[in-house]
């Protein structure tokens, strides 16, 4: 069996058939795992008891002739930022180094009522505050396309695990693109819902208006599999949203029925000229197939990622400071109280949150609020109109989903600007609250292209159905 | 931009200690960051409404219920066997009186 192939159509179809059973699909995985994640890095724990465990109830229920949810019994990795009760839950971080997480997010407790096999944790930048997993506290991911090559971030652990064949899909969460990156540089599928879709409850939090779970997956079909499972409102999460949503395998979506805008301030300087020829032929065939392609503006897409650098730090600063080595995680002992805030923060995050945290303070201090933090909300709104006018004539905005292919470590570590620019095409989608997918678009120096469509609010079953009809004319 | 001391006095406020010989490299960083994000003033932002949030939900409330509780009492024991210094069910912490 092709574990990197191996799809939750697939293996739901495998295990019914009793062609393989769970505990033998689990242990083809955490085989894998041992023999390859050595050099990958793609896992900071693995869950292997609780993984088998599960997966023998699904094989029981199977054998009594019982029916199965779609993904029982299927290997999931949970990107380390998420909560598994029982399971460490670090953020790759050393202040949460030996954390373990006292309940389930909502996420997860969806994903065991289907019966689910989570497999293991993966690695990420630090609270997820990164492009290339080169903030984490536990060492980075290698891109399993080019081990010398970034992986992305910050869920590359998880675009890594599927990548690789350690997992038939994993979990993500996406802040400025960090399920999108990722999935883009390793050349699989990546879906940040809208904001609200799915409950953030669990979530070790980042920037509380922008964070978003989703699914990293071998095609669209899965990725809409795992999101019909995870979305929903839930009272643990006042921002999740109740939506009475559509079913995803209702009916495809033909390709002449699509209305495509492509936005002209997405193909400017900064864009390397090999994915832009990519991602320009794509629209051609597209086009050919008889999508309706439209070039449209977003005049204010040149603002996002400045907008973004304030609204991000700000929310992290706040966020970040319940970790004070007293209520969980590392605690320097020491006789005065503000000396062990001191310490203990000092020593536990790395530098990149640490830039973040003091960022977001110096931005909503006294004097700098509305100087910077009240504009940056302005703006922000004058992004998300920018799309609801776009949004009046095409059903989808196709646009590549990074600059670059996956670059090498240490590319872009000394100057911490030039790794946020690697996040300029994501980052407005998560401004606007607003669905977006990557898909794999072929390949420059063997080095995967992700091709990004971002959807209006709550369109997220449509944009999947799209995502589907391109992923198909792509292949 | 950003002077070595306004990186202490912020580093502070945060509540984070510094090395001495990282203050440089924050203060540099941290300015490069804040130049770049000046581009904000070029945009004309006269009767546009802050966004505040993800979503155009407004303060979403539930009833208080103290019969509803999320924590089990495994639960419970589990948060506070999290805690790095407890005495009985308190959270211990130093004092913060001189």
């Amino acid at each position: 069996m092709n574990l990197d192939k191996l799809t939750i159509k697939k293996a739901h179809e495998l295990l019914k058939s009793k062609e393989i059973t769970s505990a033998e699909l689990t242990e083809a995985f955490l085989k894998n795992i041992k023999e390859k994640d050595g050099d990958i890095h793609a896992f900071l724990s693995l869950t292997e008891e609780q993984a088998l465990e599960q997966a023998k109830k699904v094989d029981e229920r199977i054998a009594k002739g019982e029916p199965i949810e779609v993904l029982a019994g299927i290997s999931a990795a949970i990107k380390d930022n998420i909560l598994i009760r029982g399971a460490k839950a670090t953020a790759a971080s050393k202040i949460l180094e030996n954390y373990i997480a006292p309940y389930d997010a909502t996420v997860i407790k969806k994903l065991k009522e289907e019966e689910a096999v989570f497999i293991g944790k993966t690695n990420l930048d630090e609270f997820a505050m990164g492009s290339s997993t080169e903030n984490s506290g536990f060492g980075p991911t290698k891109n399993p396309v080019d081990l010398e090559r970034v992986p992305g971030g910050s869920s590359g652990g998880s675009a890594a695990a599927v990548k690789a064949g350690f997992c038939v899909y994993a979990l993500g969460s996406d802040t400025g693109g960090s399920i999108r990156q990722p999935a883009g540089f390793c050349g699989v599928v990546g879906f940040k819902p809208t904001y609200g879709a799915v409950s953030r409850h669990g979530l070790i939090a980042m920037a509380s208006s922008l964070d978003q779970i989703g699914p990293i997956a071998r095609n669209v079909d899965d990725a809409a599999a795992v999101f019909e499972i995870i979305r929903g409102v839930d009272e643990l999460d006042s921002t999740s949203v109740d939506m009475k949503w559509q079913d995803y395998w209702d009916r495809p979506v033909d390709i002449e029925e699509i209305k495509i805008g492509v936005p002209r301030e997405y193909f400017t300087h900064g864009l390397d000229p090999e994915i832009e020829k990519n991602i320009k032929s794509i629209v051609e065939k597209l086009e050919k197939e008889g999508a309706q392609i439209k070039e449209i503006s977003l005049p204010y897409s040149d603002f996002a990622l400045a907008v973004y650098y304030i609204i991000m730090p700000a929310e992290v600063s706040a966020n970040l400071a319940r970790f004070d080595g007293i209520k969980y995680g590392l605690s320097k002992s020491l006789p005065k109280l503000l000396d062990v805030y001191l310490k203990t923060r000092g020593e536990g995050f790395g530098a990149e949150a640490r830039r973040r945290i003091m960022l977001g303070t110096y931005i909503l201090s006294a004097g700098y609020y509305d100087a910077y933090y009240t504009r940056a909300q302005k703006v922000r709104r004058l992004i998300k109109k920018d799309f609801d006018f776009a949004f009046k004539d095409v059903d989808v905005i196709l646009t590549p989903t990074s600059p670059t292919t996956a670059f090498k470590f240490g590319d872009k570590t000394a100057d911490p600007l030039s790794m946020y620019l690697s996040d300029i095409y994501t980052v407005p989608a998560n401004l606007a609250g607003i669905p977006a997918i990557s898909l794999p678009s072929g390949e420059i120096d063997g080095l995967p292209v992700g091709l990004q469509l971002i959807g209006n609010s709550f369109d997220d079953i449509k944009l999947l159905r799209i995502a589907k009809t391109i992923e198909t004319i792509i292949k | 931009m950003l002077t070595k001391k306004e990186v202490e006095k912020i580093a502070e406020l945060a509540r984070l200690g510094l090395k001495e010989e990282e203050k440089e490299k924050f203060a540099e960083d941290l300015s490069s960051v804040i130049g770049y994000v000046q581009k904000l003033s070029e945009v004309n932002i006269e009767k546009v409404e802050p966004m505040t949030g993800g979503t155009n939900l407004e303060s979403v409330t539930r009833k208080d219920d103290e019969t509803k509780n999320i924590a089990d009492l495994k639960m419970r024991e589990e948060i506070l066997t999290a805690t790095p210094d407890r005495q009985d069910d308190y959270f211990k912490v130093p004092s913060i009186l001189e």
